[in-house]
């Protein structure tokens, strides 16, 4: 093996290694993974708050929606929908998320509560 | 070594480092995400590309396009007002046993595509539900389950054969008094593929829609794989039973979850057989995975109410269709071809035998 050789498989080595590093970077590791989770409230579309997750203990607040209004809990990591004004109360009923990708709508209200961060999925069918 | 290769091998390993950055000095990709509140549902739309301007025009012309069509399609607006005036559907069921009624293009289309599916399906399908489906009242104020004599005359009501539909005259015509259409399984993903089309013509080339769990997607995700889509767990609100690798396609799931009431300790939901005039019983969920979501949302209904073995088999003979199903007995059924392009989750509490 001549110098010139050593010099190359080196280098070719090297290169080896940081493709398989950016390879990595690029399929495996969303680029959103180094985002925090954040619960985003929104009524007809316009974000009404933004709450950092997880949160230190519980909290409730009320959101005003085009029924009238809704009450939303946080519990930690958790968010769930605790009262709503409309007859149904499926929003209600679904009670706690935490998961990236995970939403509660209420249609009557019109208010989506939604948890943004790295989702392993893009969404779900149902 | 002689040098020209040393000098070959130099040239190869640059061109692999510019390749292999290229997508992080190119990738300029925005994302813009929408959420809007239509169709009795929350209607979201997701796409990438470089100029944001572009990406407003495409997803307002998208939504634009979804309420009107949801405008046309509206069976329960209240007579006498503008919506009942502006839909097509309403104004069809208004003139029931009376006379024709001109309708536009896209209700058209519509109404072929559910007149032919309910010949195809054998009735198991049937856009002139809507007696039943008002009888039963799942969207409105007072669900309830109705006396055996009621159902027996709405039944009676149902039948697409008496859809007249004269597409020279752009006309539609319901035979007989008393019948209604609904488009509750078809006007949703009609819609959606609509939707679809205009961010399309905007050039958007990366695009998911999610119309209350109604997905299409265009191209690829933001990390350039296929988008991976999740089948609810019928029966734990945060749970999926199989992931789907899509890529320009749709997934649509009609289920016994969404809309429904308890009576008398039994619940009831609001997919209804239209040759019985009681909710469908066979299945917990039926997914169909194939490129229109138009076509996605007619057949889930379609597999939803046949019975699993009728609704694979029928499934496996079309082409670019795939079915999967999670029948009432707790199985995870699905057609063979999706074999290697669905994983099933470990520890669902479901049957899964790989497929069958």
């Amino acid at each position: 093996m001549t110098k010139g050789d050593k010099i190359l498989l080196a280098a070719l080595t090297c290169l080896t290694l940081l493709s398989a590093a950016l390879l990595y970077g690029r399929f495996f590791l969303p680029k959103e993974s180094t985002r925090a989770r954040q619960a985003v409230v929104s009524v007809r579309g316009e974000v009404v708050r933004r709450i950092d997750l997880p949160s230190s203990g519980k909290s409730s607040f009320q959101v005003q929606g085009r029924v009238g209004p809704s009450m939303v809990e946080v519990d930690g990591a958790r968010v769930s929908m605790r009262e709503a004004p409309c007859a149904g109360g499926i929003c209600v009923k679904q009670g706690w998320i935490e998961h990236p990708g995970q939403s509660i709508a209420c249609v009557p209200g019109e208010i989506l509560v939604r948890i943004e961060g790295a989702a392993l999925l893009d969404a779900v069918t149902r | 070594m002689n040098r020209r290769s040393v000098f070959s091998l130099c040239a190869l390993v640059l061109l692999l480092i510019a390749g292999l950055l290229s997508p992080y000095i190119f990738r300029s990709d925005i994302e813009y995400q929408s959420d809007q509140f239509l169709m009795d549902t929350l209607v979201s739309i997701k796409v990438y590309g470089e100029d944001q301007d572009l990406l407003n025009a495409a997803v307002k012309g998208a939504y634009a396009e979804m309420r009107r069509i949801a405008e046309l399609a509206d069976a329960f607006a209240k007579p006498e007002t503008a919506a009942a005036q502006g839909s097509d559907v309403f104004r069809v069921s208004a003139l029931a046993g009376k006379g024709a009624v001109r309708v536009s293009n896209d209700v058209m289309a519509m109404l072929i595509s559910s007149k032919a599916y309910a010949d195809w399906s054998e009735g198991a399908f049937d856009v002139t539900v809507g007696p039943l489906m008002k009888l039963w009242d799942f969207g409105g104020s007072n669900p309830h389950l109705p006396t055996p004599d009621r159902i027996k005359a709405a039944v009676k009501l149902v039948g697409s054969k008496d859809l007249v539909l004269n597409e020279q005259h752009k006309t539609a015509m319901l035979a007989r008094e008393g019948m209604r259409i609904d488009l509750g399984a078809v006007a949703k993903g009609y819609a959606t593929e609509r939707a679809l089309q205009v961010l399309k013509s905007h050039g958007i080339k990366k695009a998911l829609i999610d119309a209350g769990g109604n997905i299409r997607v265009l191209g690829r995700n933001r990390q350039e794989l296929p988008w991976r889509i999740g089948i609810k767990d019928p029966r734990k609100s945060d749970a999926i039973i199989a992931v789907l690798q899509l890529e320009d396609a749709s997934a649509v799931t009609s289920a016994d979850y969404y809309r429904g009431f308890e009576s008398g300790g039994k619940r009831y939901h609001h997919i209804l057989d239209p040759r019985t005039g009681y909710p469908a019983g066979q299945s917990m969920s039926a997914t169909v995975v194939t490129r229109d979501a138009g076509v996605a949302d007619i057949l889930s209904t379609v597999f939803f109410v046949l019975t699993p073995d009728k609704a694979l088999e029928l499934a496996e003979k079309l082409e670019g269709v795939d079915l999967v199903l999670v029948t009432a007995d707790r199985h995870i059924r699905h057609t063979a071809s999706l074999e290697g392009k669905i994983a099933v989750q470990p520890d669902t509490g479901y049957h899964y035998d790989q497929g069958r």
